[in-house]
């Protein structure tokens, strides 16, 4: 029962392939190995060409057909943003606002971890434990935390205590639950072995379970970047006083459209790069590991 | 209290989960009742559980919730009912035809890694603060769940099947009948599952943005008041809401898709 909750299988798959894959298409190979250079090269082809035509068209549209003086206001093109984006970096003005979300994303994220990764071994190796939390993880996780957005501006103000608590609910229901799914997943031959040479608990999580669920966890941080991005966001939108999304609700207000833009892909940019981080701290994580398909 | 063995659940093994789990949720109330025994209670700042319950059964009678609930459905309809459509009909011909998903997955990657709520101020100034635009931002939030899992889905369909359909004889409506209906709608469930929770978030930003009427409406407000009893009763009504969505879809995952239940 256990393992149909929360994170589900097929959002979690989705999730992986989604964040990484940028470019080249999962089904490649179909074609193996006699085809052309065509045939090869096709997905990144087909995929660049795809994402020109669209900032093509985006960029053109305005000389294309006549905007009204009211449109224009909610309007930009590819290349102002592109400007905003590099006024916004050669004057240093996007630093200070960026500073100030990247630390309520960095607390916020290393509290979710140091507190779901220890409760998620706890609730997977106990079933009492489990059963007692399980209403609350369900009820948490299934509820959008958007609405404690203002009982936490009540108590913790428009700072950065507010948007470390709203980053931290987010992120840490994918790391606790992804934990608890690789902890039970644990080889129980293993943990029998370990145990029967006189390993304590400790020594079990530790030598066993954690290593065995790090698939699992990886997996969970994954996602829990991708929520703490949107916690900043969100935080940062209805109750902050500065940052980047201050800017851009600010800039929304001032129909700096560019601006907005911009602020969005720093976003973008910035949850791709740590996404891709935890792919190459996965890769060494897990470098010990045999050969899937030679296991057992 | 380990339990490495695992032994098939009996029924009264599960008749205690659910016990276990009862008793919990029993004693936080209870201790959240019982620390403003201790603790001096300043109504402006917490609540307790019999302050919020009289709230939420005053907010029932008089009919608020309701209407505050039904106003919000609105643009969630529209905008969960479109999401589904595009992000199926996408996600199967993303899944169908591999141009057009080589064509079309890395811009898709781009926008889901996104974090497009951040469109939201934008979307409101653009389209107004009525359903539309409310229902514009459930829809960007909700799109990309379908359009993965249909594209998912389709890929997953087994080919030897549908070979198997042809020799037989069957037309292409048994080929979609019997083969591919069956294998992509657990996927599109398993989507909607995800898109309900995004759905909400939609609703949320889009009323704390702008709005005079709706669920997130009425929890900033009540924040605002500082009348946070009536703020716990609405955010209550919230996390029903949303755990009957996701775990019903979960029940009908399961009641519908009996093969896929491992998973």
């Amino acid at each position: 029962m256990g393992g149909a909750r929360g994170v589900p299988v097929a959002g979690r798959t989705m999730t992986d392939a989604r964040a990484l894959e940028t470019g080249v298409a999962p089904a490649a190979d179909p074609g193996a190995p006699g085809r052309s250079l065509w045939h090869r090269l096709e997905p990144t082809i087909l995929g660049t060409t795809s994402i020109v035509v669209l900032l093509v068209v985006w960029e053109l549209l305005p000389r294309l057909i006549t905007v009204s003086a009211g449109t224009k206001l909610f309007f930009t093109t590819p290349s102002q943003i592109a400007g905003t984006l590099w006024r916004l970096f050669a004057t240093g003005s996007i630093w200070t606002p960026l500073g100030v979300s990247a630390s309520g994303f960095a607390l916020g994220l290393s509290l979710s971890i140091v507190v779901g990764l220890p409760l998620g071994v706890l609730i997977g190796r106990s079933r009492t434990l489990n059963a007692m939390l399980d209403p609350f993880i369900t009820a948490f996780n299934a509820t959008p935390r958007l609405v404690f957005l203002p009982l936490l501006m009540l108590w913790f103000g428009l700072g950065l205590e507010m948007k470390v608590v709203i980053v931290f609910i987010g992120a840490l229901f994918p790391i606790l639950i992804n934990t608890y799914e690789g902890v039970r997943n644990a080889d129980k031959t293993l943990i029998n072995v370990v145990r029967s040479f006189g390993a304590s608990e400790w020594d079990i999580a530790r030598l066993v379970v954690v290593p065995n669920a790090m698939p699992y966890i990886v997996a969970g941080l994954r996602l829990a970047i991708g929520r703490a991005v949107l916690g900043v966001v969100v935080a940062e939108f209805f109750g902050s006083e500065s940052g980047l999304g201050v800017m851009m609700v600010q800039a929304a207000g001032r129909y700096q459209v560019d601006v907005v833009f911009s602020g969005l892909i720093v976003f973008a940019v910035l949850s791709l790069a740590m996404t891709a981080m935890v792919q190459v701290l996965e890769s060494r994580l897990t470098r010990w590991r045999p050969q899937r398909a030679g296991e057992e | 209290m380990l339990d490495e063995a695992a032994p098939r659940q009996s029924f009264t093994d599960k008749h205690r989960k659910v016990l276990l789990g009862l008793l919990a949720v029993a004693i936080f109330l209870a201790a959240w009742q019982a620390v403003f025994l201790v603790v001096p209670f300043n109504k402006l700042f917490v609540s307790k559980p019999d302050l919020i319950w009289d709230a939420l059964v005053k907010l029932i009678a008089s009919g608020d919730l309701i209407r505050d609930l039904a106003i919000s459905a609105v643009p969630f309809v529209y905008g969960f009912g479109a999401a589904v459509v595009v992000g199926v009909a996408l996600g199967i011909v993303m899944g169908w035809r591999e141009r057009v998903s080589y064509a079309l997955d890395p811009i898709m990657t781009i926008f889901y890694a996104s974090p497009l709520v951040a469109l939201a101020p934008l979307v409101i100034v653009f389209f107004g603060v009525g359903v539309s635009g409310k229902a514009i931002i459930i829809f960007v939030l909700s799109v990309f769940p379908f359009i993965f899992n249909a594209q998912a889905g389709v890929r997953a369909v087994d080919r030897l099947l549908i070979n198997v359909v042809r020799s037989m004889g069957g037309t292409e409506r048994d080929l979609y009948l019997k083969v591919i209906v069956p294998s992509v709608l657990p996927y599109i469930v398993a989507g909607a599952r995800i898109a309900v929770g995004r759905g909400l978030i939609g609703i949320l930003v889009g009323e704390f943005f702008a709005a005079s009427e709706g669920i997130g409406y009425a929890i900033a407000r009540f924040g605002d008041l500082f009348a946070l009893d009536r703020m716990f009763a609405c955010i209550f009504a919230i996390m029903v809401i949303a755990v009957v969505l996701t775990e019903g879809i979960r029940w009908a995952e399961r009641a519908a898709f009996p093969w896929r239940a491992g998973q």
